[in-house]
């Protein structure tokens, strides 16, 4: 079996990734993107601890989770689509109004 | 000795397909790349002897979320359109910070989270993670599919303002 806390670095450098492209792209999709990488680390620590520990709770949170990313994935792409309509771009430094 | 082997190389595909989604200027290049990530990532769950969470992350992530990244994507057709530059104080404190985060977490981790191994298998097949589900969490379980479908009206009426104008 392989050690637990190996998963758990890789969880680590995972959310790391997703954090340097939330810091540093412009691009919304991309900044998207991200955002999954990291629900995907979060979602690997989950899994290690519910096996380190006999727990299934942890891995019916992945379940939650997995749902939730994907309410979060269409109505964040439905106001990409909308602020595309609006302003021709999706750069994040461009959408700086709340109503238009 | 065969489960070390697959765990590194699987680990080397997933953080070599995740820095491609980061760094990579093409968005629909990114898309396919984080695709290739989370299949890397069902492989972890099977080795974390989670088959049925791999099989819904392959199902879920790889196959409904990332259609749709990729569909928004070509929608609006932003394979030509060139990023502008990021202001370099930005970019630098984005880099250093992350970085940073990376290697101290990696750090405390290494040290502090090392844990006896369980000695008995983990049994967590569909039907033990199923009996949990609907025993322990029929309530949340409801809730979330009425927040899949607050999600689809939000999603119909937030991209569907210029239909609804002509």
């Amino acid at each position: 079996m392989i050690p637990t806390h190996w998963f758990l670095i890789l969880s680590a450098v995972l959310f790391a990734i997703g954090v340097c492209g939330v810091l540093t792209r412009k691009n919304g999709i991309t900044i998207f993107m991200s955002i999954e990488l990291m629900v995907n680390a979060v979602n690997l620590t989950f899994v290690a601890y519910a096996r380190q520990f006999h727990q299934l709770h942890g891995l019916i949170f992945v379940f939650f989770i997995m749902a939730i990313a994907a309410a979060e994935a269409a109505v964040g792409l439905a106001i990409f689509i909308s602020l595309h309509h609006h302003r021709e771009t999706i750069d994040v430094d461009e959408a700086n109004l709340m109503r238009w | 000795m065969i489960e070390f082997t697959v765990f590194f190389v699987f680990a080397a595909i997933a953080v070599i397909f995740a820095l491609v989604v980061v760094l990579h200027r093409n968005p629909v290049v990114g898309a396919l790349s984080l695709v290739a990530s989370f299949f890397a990532l069902a492989v972890m769950y099977v080795l974390l002897e989670a088959p049925f969470l791999a099989v819904l992350q392959v199902i879920i992530y790889a196959g409904a979320i990332m259609v749709l990244f990729l569909f928004t994507i070509m929608l609006l057709n932003l394979q030509r359109r060139e990023e502008p530059a990021t202001r370099p104080v930005q970019q630098f404190l984005g880099y250093t910070t992350s970085a940073l985060f990376g290697i101290a977490m990696v750090y405390y981790l290494a040290k502090y989270a090392v844990l006896q191994l369980p000695s008995s298998p983990f049994l967590s097949d569909a039907r033990r993670v199923g009996v949990t589900l609907f025993q322990a969490y029929v309530f949340p379980f409801e809730a979330v599919s009425i927040l899949l479908l607050a999600a689809i009206v939000g999603a119909l009426v937030l991209s569907g303002r210029s239909v609804t104008q002509s």
